[in-house]
């Protein structure tokens, strides 16, 4: 029970009891007969679900696993790169990451990821979706599917939000969308986090907004008499939606100057720190999926300094992200998922670089009943496969589904009437959870 | 609805006959054949409420609207509504059919129409700019030439060489040469069958097997989309000799192409896979294994396009048919497989046999098909699935580009160039305001219209986009400060915006809605703008009705 209590008391910062009995069934309120606690034993799993959200640090490029989180100090393989303690004993990393590794006791390192797709937008679109891209079916996105699974669809702002400030490039629209959900759960891409979203300052004052807005609703009647009445409908619901959001005070959800100055540096004041920021403080405000991108980790060339320069804008903002989250409560309903679309190869080639590789490299979750401090799976002593415990993409999402209590085997429609699985196969890592 | 006036068949079919003998000396045939087109539909599908009078038809203002939007995708400008109303012509509306089919915008249009079928199923996100650049021209020459479609599908199947020169490589680059999903496209976009999704398994309520699938898939195992290394220009090279091994790199592009396709075995994925015979599945025309790339396209495209295959002519009649009038006698437009049902399927098949045989002649079946009495139904919202079909011509959302230029042309503005010194690939992905719009307002063409949301980011952009509130405002060097100059009487600049921004005047209650609202703002020049953001922001604007 008390654990409960404190799931519920925590849940965003801000669960008050007014909206928690909005997730209880109507007939165990209108009993009446259960006491506050039986009610919230008996909605565990609703309140548990409703308070969850997800941040996924999308590393674009895909990072190189040996200049990361499964150094190979003393083989060829590994280079130059050098490995240091972390917080926990007997798990080391990369030198690269020296705040990661203070922090480690909250993380859980898979450095058995396994996968087979090493093209950029095809593994970057399979690590979103769970899918390959198909001619035939617009395979939803993780941020959606979520968004749609355990959003709230009554708040102002959307439920998934992706900022998409680096290492995305071109392969940005490989991340995917909503597809065959359906645009009420696309993401509301960002490319600036220090801006608020496009278009969504207005061009006159509140006031004049207002009377547009009236004047558009009179002019509109006319059309919906001769034989518009639905577009007219469905326009005006849009357009509702669409200034509720910029009228909104949670806008300023959007606004990182709200944020003191010592949090501010907490983070850094790169792209990439201003993205995580953002993230945390959107989750608090009712967004259910954040998705920020870092990059470009594609290091074909001259691995080790590149690599180092993109571990240096990951290290801080990573870290104070999850101390943050942490010291506000968060952590335990908020799942980061740290990931790229692959790893990179163990030889180095002779520019100094690392090519695509599939076949094993590491993802990193934290959060929302993850047990951190923790490696699962290990590759062999040159990196070269997965010596223990391979984890696949499939699985990887399975994980990510089952911490936020969707069910992963629940099938949406396509639009020629295929049922598609949120997650097709792969089985939970079930080590993962506290 | 319901209580609308509908004619018996005889009456209409009188109607037309007078309409027929109005034309224009040559202009006779496609008349004749739009009047069968109707006749054949109503014994089909009849109306609901059939009345002793003409059916309805929409008045001038609105064929208008309606008919540049579908051919060149652009509102009319109030001159030409003003000019049209006016015009005392009998056979005023083929007229104007006949001259916007000859505007280049119609190919303008049609072109990013077709590009997009094409491009919103691509395998690959990078592609957009390696591919859709050149598609997009190739395809406005051939419809504004009037090149046929079934040169235009040969074309599409059996394309070689470098993509920036060649558009027509865009179907199988989009697809990057992988044979499967090549084979899945044509047979969607060319023959409205649904092949692909017996890549994998057989499937218990479709017909065609997974080896069909595979059979198809054998005519083009031997060419690839493969990129030049320097120049990242991409070519869809043909192999006809066994092809050394250090060319196979799994994980990366297929850089070449193999002799004969295989299909793989599910029990057995690491074999080899069953060796295919190319044989088409709607005909069952075939080749033996060892035939060269050229006659494998080459035969592929001719069993196609040809008059006897049954799916071809229908496939596109079938589409402009259901993006003209707003619903398809198939839907989804792309699925009109054996085991899938028509409306009207005699009307059907009659209008795509004299498609056929006028040589797959694209011009002539706009002209056909808007001059229909079905065409010219005044617009009602997308039917129910318990309602009759095709009592009525469904309102469609304009296109993202069409939203775009039709804003540029009723404001007045420019589109946005690349900053200087932005030259070549790079200009072509500038991301200006169309791309923006682009991505808010885009769809596939090839889904159902009713699965298509409107969405918030679409608001937004028309609400708040700075190019948007620049180009509205009555001040500066703008199109409504040259109206506010030019024009005193605050009912007539009412009237200009209405038909300028919806293509017809405003009505006696909204031509009093917009003066009392501007006696109440009580500043001439900011009313005005209000008023001509709420005509921008309008569900009529966004559509075709």
């Amino acid at each position: 029970m008390l654990h409960l209590q404190s799931n519920v008391t925590i849940r965003r910062g801000h669960l008050r009891r007014r909206d928690f009995l909005k997730v209880i069934p109507a007939a165990a309120a209108a009993a009446g007969t259960l006491s506050w606690q039986d009610v919230m034993a008996a909605n565990a799993p609703a309140l548990r679900k409703a308070g969850k959200a997800c941040i996924l640090l999308w590393m674009g490029g895909g990072p190189s696993q040996f200049e990361t989180f499964d150094p190979k100090q003393g083989h060829t393989n590994g280079g130059e790169t050098k490995t240091i303690q972390t917080a926990i004993s007997g798990i080391e990393i990369s030198e690269n990451l020296p705040k990661i590794a203070r922090s480690l006791g909250d993380l859980c390192l898979i450095r058995s990821m396994n996968g087979k797709e090493g093209q950029h937008p095809r593994a970057t679109f399979l690590m979103h979706t769970g899918y390959l891209p198909s001619p035939a079916v617009k395979y939803p996105t993780l941020g959606s599917i979520v968004a749609k699974e355990i959003g709230d669809p009554a708040s102002d702002l959307p439920s998934f939000v992706r900022v998409a400030t680096g290492g995305a490039g071109n392969a940005v629209s490989a991340m995917g969308s909503a597809g065959i959900l359906g645009v009420d759960y696309d993401p509301l891409t960002m490319a600036n986090p220090g801006r608020p979203p496009e278009n969504t300052s207005l061009s006159t004052g509140d006031e004049r907004f207002g009377r547009r807005m009236r004047l558009l609703d009179r002019l509109q009647s006319d059309y919906a008499h001769q034989g518009g009445r639905e577009e007219v409908a469905d326009h005006q619901k849009i357009y509702a939606q669409a200034a509720r959001l910029v009228m909104s005070p949670k806008m300023s959800g959007f606004d990182l100057d709200k944020e003191p100055q010592k949090i501010k540096e907490a983070y850094g004041s790169s792209p990439f720190a201003q993205g995580c920021l953002l993230a945390r403080r959107l989750i608090e405000t009712g967004v259910t999926f954040v998705e920020v991108s870092l990059g470009p980790w594609d290091t074909h060339q001259d691995n080790f300094n590149r690599t180092r320069t993109v571990c240096n804008q990951l290290d801080q903002p990573f870290t104070a992200l999850i101390a943050d989250l942490k010291s506000r409560g968060m952590l335990d309903s908020t799942l980061i998922l740290w990931t790229g679309e692959f790893g990179r190869t163990p030889r180095i080639n002779p520019n100094a670089g690392r090519d695509h590789f599939p076949r094993a490299f590491t993802s990193v979750l934290a959060g929302s009943g993850i047990r951190g401090g923790q490696v699962i799976g290990a590759t062999d002593a040159g990196g070269e496969a997965v010596k223990d415990r391979p984890v696949s993409v499939n699985d990887l999402l399975r994980t990510v589904c089952h911490s936020l209590g969707i069910d992963a085997d629940k099938q949406n429609m396509s639009s020629i009437g295929r049922p598609i699985r949120i997650v097709d196969g792969g089985e939970v890592v079930k080590e993962a959870f506290a | 609805m319901a209580n609308r006036p509908f004619i018996a068949l005889s009456g209409w079919l009188s109607f037309v006959a007078i309409l027929v003998n109005g034309l224009a000396a040559g202009a006779e045939q496609p008349a004749t054949i739009a009047a069968k087109v109707d006749q054949l539909l109503r014994e089909e599908v009849p109306f609901a409420n059939a009345a002793p009078k003409a059916p309805p038809r929409i008045d001038d203002e609105r064929f208008l609207r309606r008919v540049s939007l579908d051919i060149i995708g652009r509102l009319p400008t109030p001159e030409e509504v003003t000019a049209f109303s006016l015009d005392p012509a009998a056979d005023k509306r083929t007229t104007i059919v006949a001259k916007l089919l000859g505007d280049l915008r119609f190919g303008g249009n049609w072109g990013r129409y077709w590009r997009d079928v094409i491009m919103y199923r691509k395998s690959e996100e990078r592609l957009q700019f390696l591919v859709g650049i050149p598609l997009e021209p190739y395809l406005a020459e051939s419809f504004n030439s009037n090149k046929p479609w079934n040169q235009i599908a040969t074309e599409f199947i059996t394309v070689s060489g470098g993509a920036n020169e060649n558009g027509a490589s865009g179907l199988i680059v989009a697809q990057q040469g992988q044979p499967e999903e090549i084979v899945g496209e044509v047979s969607r976009i060319f023959l409205g069958v649904q092949i692909q999704c017996a890549q994998c398994h057989d499937h218990p309520t479709d017909r065609w097997t997974r080896e069909q699938f595979h059979q198809l898939a054998a005519f083009f195992p031997r060419i690839a989309s493969r990129p030049n290394q320097q120049t990242r220009e991409i070519s869809i090279v043909a192999t006809d000799v066994e092809p050394r091994q250090l060319f196979r790199r799994p994980m990366m592009n297929r850089g070449i192409g193999t002799l004969e396709h295989r299909m793989s075995d599910p029990k057995n994925p690491q074999s080899e896979g069953k060796l295919m015979q190319p044989v088409l599945f709607a005909t069952g025309d075939n080749l033996p294994i060892g035939t060269p790339d050229a006659e494998r396209r080459g035969s592929l495209a001719k069993w196609i396009t040809e008059k006897e295959n049954p799916y071809f002519a229908k496939a596109f009649v079938n589409r402009m048919w259901s993006e003209l009038t707003g619903e398809g006698f198939y839907e989804p437009i792309d699925d009109i497989g054996p085991d899938r049902h028509a409306t009207a399927p005699k009307a059907l098949e009659y209008l795509a046999r004299e498609f056929a045989d006028t040589g797959y002649d694209l011009k002539w079946l706009f002209r056909v098909i808007t001059a229909t009495a079905m065409y010219q139904l005044p617009s009602s919202p997308r039917r129910g699935p318990e309602d009759p079909p095709m009592q009525h011509n469904v309102a469609q959302r304009l296109r993202a580009d069409q939203v775009f230029d039709n804003l540029l042309l009723v404001l007045e503005a420019s589109e946005p160039a690349p900053p200087p010194g932005v030259l070549g690939p790079a200009a072509l992905r500038f991301a200006g305001p169309r791309r923006q719009f682009t991505t808010a307002f885009g769809y596939d063409p090839s889904t159902r219209r009713d699965e298509i949301q409107s969405s918030i980011p679409q608001a937004l952009a028309m609400m708040n986009s700075p190019l948007i509130a620049g180009a509205l405002r009555g001040t500066g060097n703008t199109m409504l400060a040259r109206k506010l100059a030019a024009i005193n009487d605050d009912s007539s600049l009412v009237q200009e915006l209405y038909l300028r921004v919806l293509g017809r005047e405003a009505s006696q209650s909204e031509l009093a809605t917009c003066q009392q609202f501007v006696k109440e703002v009580n500043n001439r020049t900011e009313a005005f703008e209000d008023v001509l953001w709420g005509l921008i922001n309008s569900a009529e604007f966004l559509h075709r009705s």
